[in-house]
């Protein structure tokens, strides 16, 4: 109970590079299904964290080593759920942290800002909130320091055309509870702490080197209104040229695309999956209600026994006999930890948020769409 | 990315037999896809080099094609070397530990050539292409690539790729001397990187060259504010034909119309079904997510809540216990709930709902 709560990091928002937010894409597509993790650097400056560049971690794999080729079956759900544990676990692996460590001892010579800032996962629709990702976060926080962020990017979001990368850190108060390591019924009532207070989430904005930035400029852009384009003579020449037909920077326009079926069907499986989970924890929550309360019957039973022959002992003389043995005798069964299902009900938020956001979007494409093709109506 | 220049392939003849040994044997036409991390990451090295150096190199990694004459450049990492007039230091032992830690990390992508940035092509870059390029740790028997990436301030960048010959009288002097023949090179980004490119460029004219992320909603309005300024300059063209103040054109008149042939016709009873349809499904999925989440949250605090009824500790957790079933209880009734509408309201939805639904009954 002497702990004091860690200092809160004066960091309130977080820097990315161009090179971070490309490499971390690159990563995560390249590996999705499974998630990707990697390690951040970059330094904190007032309130101000800069990332400003990344490498992956090495994939632990142990099913090489063992060779057997059964073993490596993908389509084995055991071997993929191993694989998937293995994935997220790796920050935090022994090889990992070696590996970091060489890592920036040579990024450094290069004069690349050589500090550990965090870590970066990527997801599927909003699948991060667990315990690995907690426990990962937590180790970070721990080793390295308050300021340290995990950088969540969703690559199933990403694909509808806007770029989902979010920042986040656990509270000060998680903190102190993770800690401690005791999400006890009565630990939570005591530091009233909610799910919704585990992350923290951090405003992310992107930022160009000024070398970078004449460089994009450079690139072509869309015509400006001065520009003299010589009309084409026929519609093959107008898909043939190269100026016409890509513009690399345009503006990405897949976030128009009506299709969000696939999306909300994910989310909403998902989601089960999450009722399911929580399902369990109650469960569990139920038998340590229910055994609980068997003890403490019996405990009572015993309890009764002994004041009545002790009375007895009394009355016919004799010393009385201790009235705490109970507490050798029986043994109360252990709370289980809260923990998970406060993860859960946080998971549960991120997907109703996100099934929110989804809402918002398409009915606002939806009603675009029918008021042109019902444009009586619409006016 | 716009950088196609054309270049005309010519096979050289292979330099004489005992001084290609340690050279690559390839000649043949070589051509290079730049990623854009890749770009970066040297534009990032090059503004990080130290103040008294004039360029910086790198080595570039990447995938190659089964016969070698396709590159792929994917990564790229800096390696300190110091140069002065009379020589050249690069740190071999460095550029071999960062390859080893680089290919623990993705093994599929290897050594493919080496970077400088500046466009300058100068003995030292000679003697550092063919220790690129030499057999053992270089890419023999494939060419090293050099990629150039001139970032002299007040200047375009601009990026050249090459790949080398051999050359020279004696052996001694093809140690140190090779012959750069440039090779076309494109930039090119997959789709997943085109929302990240997007936001990028959306930094580029701002002033203080940040731009903060954006939820879905800002990104739809933006996209929607350009759509529209499109269409606007569109149909200013075409209002300048007809008032006979622009020269008309036939193939973009005939683009227009293919265009707008793309529209569907359906008749409006379908589109006002279809659309309410559509919506009410969101919106239902929308709810019943909320709901989820109030009844998750609602069990949670019941559970943790300090209920006091008046009695001893024991009667207080017995107490919580029994509000947990309830919330329970109310939780199966929603999901109950849910599985009825879901499938009267939509056929695609009440696969999903309805196993759902089982599973929480079991």
């Amino acid at each position: 109970m002497t702990t004091i709560p860690p200092a809160e990091s004066p960091v309130r928002e977080v820097q990315l590079s161009a090179l971070v937010v490309m490499r971390l894409i690159k990563h995560a597509t390249g590996v999705f299904p499974q998630p990707a993790t990697g390690c951040l650097v970059g330094m904190d400056v007032g309130t101000q964290l800069q990332i400003t560049n990344s490498f992956p971690f090495p994939a632990s794999n142990p099913d090489n080593t063992t060779g057997n080729p059964n073993s490596s079956n993908p389509a084995d759900p055991y071997h993929q759920a191993d694989q998937l544990a293995l994935a997220l676990a790796a920050p935090r692996a022994k090889s990992s942290v070696s590996y970091q460590n060489e890592m920036i001892k040579y990024l450094r010579e290069v004069n690349v800002d050589a500090q550990g800032v965090g870590w970066y996962v990527s997801c599927s629709m909003g699948n991060f909130v667990n315990a690995s990702f907690v426990e990962n976060q937590a180790f970070y926080q721990r080793a390295t320091g308050e300021q340290t962020v995990a950088l969540v990017f969703d690559v199933g979001r990403s694909s509808q055309g806007s770029l989902n990368l979010k920042a986040y850190r656990l509270s000060p108060s998680f903190m102190a509870a993770h800690k401690e390591g005791k999400f006890t019924t009565e630990s939570i009532q005591k530091s009233s702490l909610r799910y919704q207070d585990i992350l923290i989430e951090l405003p992310v904005a992107i930022h160009n080197s000024h070398l970078l930035t004449s460089y994009l400029h450079q690139l072509p852009t869309s015509p400006t209104a001065d520009t003299d384009l010589a009309l084409p003579a026929s519609l093959s020449e107008l898909r043939r040229n190269p100026h016409l037909a890509s513009n690399p920077l345009a503006p990405n326009l897949d976030n128009l695309d009506l299709s969000i079926d696939p999306f909300l069907e994910k989310t909403v499986d998902q989601l089960l999956d999450s009722i399911e989970a929580h399902q369990t924890e109650q469960n569990n929550a139920q038998y340590y209600q229910r055994s609980l309360a068997r003890e403490q019957v019996k405990i009572q039973a015993w309890q009764l026994k002994r004041k009545q022959e002790n009375a007895l002992r009394v009355q016919q003389k004799q010393t009385p006999l201790p009235e705490d043995e109970w507490q050798k005798l029986f043994k109360l069964p252990v709370e289980p930890s809260r923990l998970e299902a406060m993860l859960v009900g946080r998971q549960v938020e991120q997907y109703a948020r996100q099934i929110d956001g989804f809402g918002a979007v398409v009915s606002g494409k939806m009603f675009g769409v029918r008021g042109n093709l019902l444009p009586g109506e619409a006016s | 990315m716009g950088d196609s220049q054309n270049y005309l392939h010519l096979a050289r003849p292979l330099a004489p037999a005992p001084i290609a040994s340690s050279q690559s044997s390839v000649t043949a036409p070589v051509s290079v896809t730049l990623q854009p991390q890749a770009l970066f990451s040297i534009i990032d090295h090059a503004s990080r080099r130290p103040a008294d150096q004039e360029r910086v190199i790198g080595t570039l990694l990447g995938t190659r094609s089964e016969d070698g004459t396709e590159v792929s450049v994917t990564n790229c990492y800096a390696v300190s070397h110091t140069e002065t007039a009379e020589q050249v230091e690069m740190d071999m032992d460095y550029q071999k530990r960062m390859l080893d830690l680089h290919l623990r990390a993705a093994p599929k992508e290897v050594l493919v050539g080496w970077y400088a940035t500046s466009s300058e092509l100068n003995t030292f870059s000679a003697l550092i292409q063919n220790f690129y390029s030499q057999q053992g740790e270089g890419t023999f028997p494939h060419p090293a690539v050099h990629l150039t990436v001139s970032t002299v301030a007040g200047q375009d960048v601009e990026a050249n790729t090459y790949i080398s010959a051999p050359i020279g009288v004696t052996a001694e002097r093809a140690a140190d001397s090779c012959l750069f023949i440039p090779v076309p090179h494109e930039i090119k980004y997959d789709e997943a990187s085109k929302s990240g490119l997007e936001l990028i460029a959306g930094a580029r004219d701002r002033e203080d060259r940040s731009q903060l992320l954006q939820t879905d909603l800002e990104t739809l309005e933006r996209a929607i504010e350009q759509v529209l300024e499109m269409l606007e300059r569109v149909s200013n063209y075409v209002s300048d034909v007809f008032d006979e103040e622009q020269p008309p054109s036939t193939a973009l008149g005939q683009f227009l119309l293919n265009t707008l042939s793309l529209a569907p016709k359906v008749n409006a009873e379908d589109i006002e079904r279809d659309f309410n349809h559509h919506i009410q499904d969101v919106l239902l999925v929308s709810y019943l997510a909320n709901t989820i989440r109030t009844q998750i949250d609602l069990s949670n605090r019941l559970a943790t809540a300090a209920i006091t009824m008046g009695g001893d500790t024991n009667v207080a957790g017995s107490g919580g216990d029994q509000q947990k079933q309830q919330g329970g209880g109310e939780r199966g009734v929603e999901r109950g709930g849910q599985r009825r509408e879901g499938g009267g309201g939509q056929q695609q939805r009440s696969g999903q709902a309805g196993p759902g639904g089982r599973r929480g009954e079991q």
